[in-house]
């Protein structure tokens, strides 16, 4: 016959004298069945330690700041990351306050831009500058591409990638038919674990962008580029609406 | 133009971005493994939580092995100090993180033994730590852990489950007795205590495939 159920070994292991005959016959043939009901016993056997008996507090503390040290250190010899970006799950409201005090006038800049943009201006502020890598020998590397779609259906909106060039990182976005609704379009990203997400900066041209990073953050997980468009209501939070969005991969 | 609304504007940018970017699971094995995921990839808040869901079984081993409280504490700080510095060698998987954890321990563990050896300037001490005591030493510990390992299986169960394992493993009662303690049919505990037990045995075999 065919090997036992797992729960009829389980069920010999603990004596339950309900297990078929035939299941128990088996068994008592079946070398495999037997090694089996062997480890469920041993299992067994190993019930019945003490309860846990947790660390004090203090240890706690001296783990989370011994990271905080090393982190720290780190820091101290690491050169100094391109743009501060908050990145603790919770963005502190000071800081990016004071971000979004600007926004009005990034606006007004990129409505300048806009109309600047026939006369060829724009490309200095907007998109990949092709210029830049003809003088500088320093490689580039795509570490991710996405493509960019709407949320609630798979229509493109666009595309995003992160270059590592040197010891800058770019995340180079290039939307399209984000819409024309009143507001900013801000980027995000939000790391593959779902739990948290840093803004990374506003779209100057409404489309079109790249911001450095820190080298890490990709790296870290936060993969997930999403544009989000912004009211002007001084709330730095993401404002729950997504125009488009992609992980790079 | 498409807009989904999330609401989003929660204390942690919680679940619901979730649920918009990555498709989880409240599978407790999806969690281990998201966790040591986030730890490998250097998120620190990962820690925390690795810190609050295994500090008590590492405490614990190093308490009972070193049976001492500060060497304990000590043993317990040092391993998730070094696990944080080691992240990169642990391969993400359900039972990796108790597994590794608990590697972590017995080196920090044997650090304190062959440390109290010296301090005593007892050489035999010394000889015996790297030798046949070290065996003996060892052999013990890796019992120790595995009780405890059982015993944190065990608590992570969701009830009833785990007030059946506790009343039939721990205070030795029947099949009926728990049916009479908890009002649940005879036929219904006896099928928690052998699921219980396959949970237990296959976790043990997964934190042991882990430990090799």
């Amino acid at each position: 016959m065919s090997h036992a159920e797992l729960d009829d070994l389980a069920g010999i292991a603990l004596h339950d004298d309900d297990v078929p005959a035939d299941v128990q016959a088996h068994i008592d043939s079946c070398q495999r069945c037997s090694e089996a009901v062997a480890a469920f016993v041993a299992a067994r056997a190993l019930a019945g330690a003490g309860p846990l008996v947790d660390a004090p507090a203090h240890v706690r503390d001296e783990v989370l700041a011994g990271l905080r040290g090393s982190r720290d250190t780190a820091a101290a010899e690491a050169p100094p990351a391109p743009i501060p970006l908050p990145v603790a799950p919770v963005v502190p409201l000071a800081a990016t306050s004071t971000r979004r005090g600007v926004a009005p006038w990034l606006a007004g800049l990129a409505a300048a831009v806009a109309l600047l943009a026939g006369l060829g201006i724009g490309r200095l502020t907007g998109g990949a500058d092709p210029a830049p890598e003809a003088v500088d020998p320093t490689p580039e590397t795509v570490v991710g591409v996405a493509d960019l779609t709407a949320l609630d259906s798979d229509a493109p909106r666009g595309v995003a990638d992160a270059v590592e060039q040197g010891d800058t990182m770019t995340v180079r976005v290039s939307a399209e038919e984000l819409g024309d609704d009143a507001g900013v379009h801000e980027v995000w990203l939000i790391n593959v674990d779902g739990k948290r997400m840093v803004s990374i900066g506003l779209l100057p041209s409404g489309d079109k962008g790249q911001f450095e990073v820190p080298m890490d953050l990709i790296e870290k997980g936060y993969r997930i580029v999403d544009i989000s468009i912004e009211p002007d209501d001084g709330d730095p939070a993401h404002s729950g609406v997504s125009l488009a969005r992609g992980e790079l991969a | 133009m498409s807009i989904i609304a999330f609401p989003i504007r929660t204390p942690r940018y919680g679940g619901p971005v979730v649920t918009e970017a990555v498709a989880f699971d409240d599978d407790q094995e999806t969690d281990v493994e998201t966790v040591a995921a986030r730890l490998v990839a250097g998120d620190e808040t990962a820690v925390e939580e690795v810190y609050d869901r295994w500090s008590a079984l590492v405490h614990t081993f190093a308490l009972r092995a070193l049976g001492d409280a500060h060497d304990a504490e000590d043993v317990t700080q040092q391993v998730f100090v070094a696990a944080w510095h080691s992240r990169h060698t642990l391969t993400p998987s359900p039972a990796a993180l108790p597994a590794w954890l608990i590697g972590i321990a017995r080196h920090k563990i044997a650090d304190v033994r062959a440390a109290r050896a010296r301090d005593a300037r007892k050489a035999e001490a010394a000889l015996a730590v790297d030798g046949v005591g070290l065996a003996a030493e060892q052999s013990a510990d890796h019992d120790v852990a595995e009780r405890l390992v059982v015993r944190q299986v065990v608590q992570d169960l969701p009830d009833p489950r785990k007030t059946i394992l506790f009343l039939a493993f721990w205070e030795e009662q029947s099949h009926a007795e728990i049916a009479e303690a908890t009002g649940l049919p005879l036929g219904t505990v006896k099928s928690h205590v052998r699921r219980g037990l396959i949970h237990i045995q296959q976790q043990l075999e997964g934190v042991r495939r882990e430990s090799r």
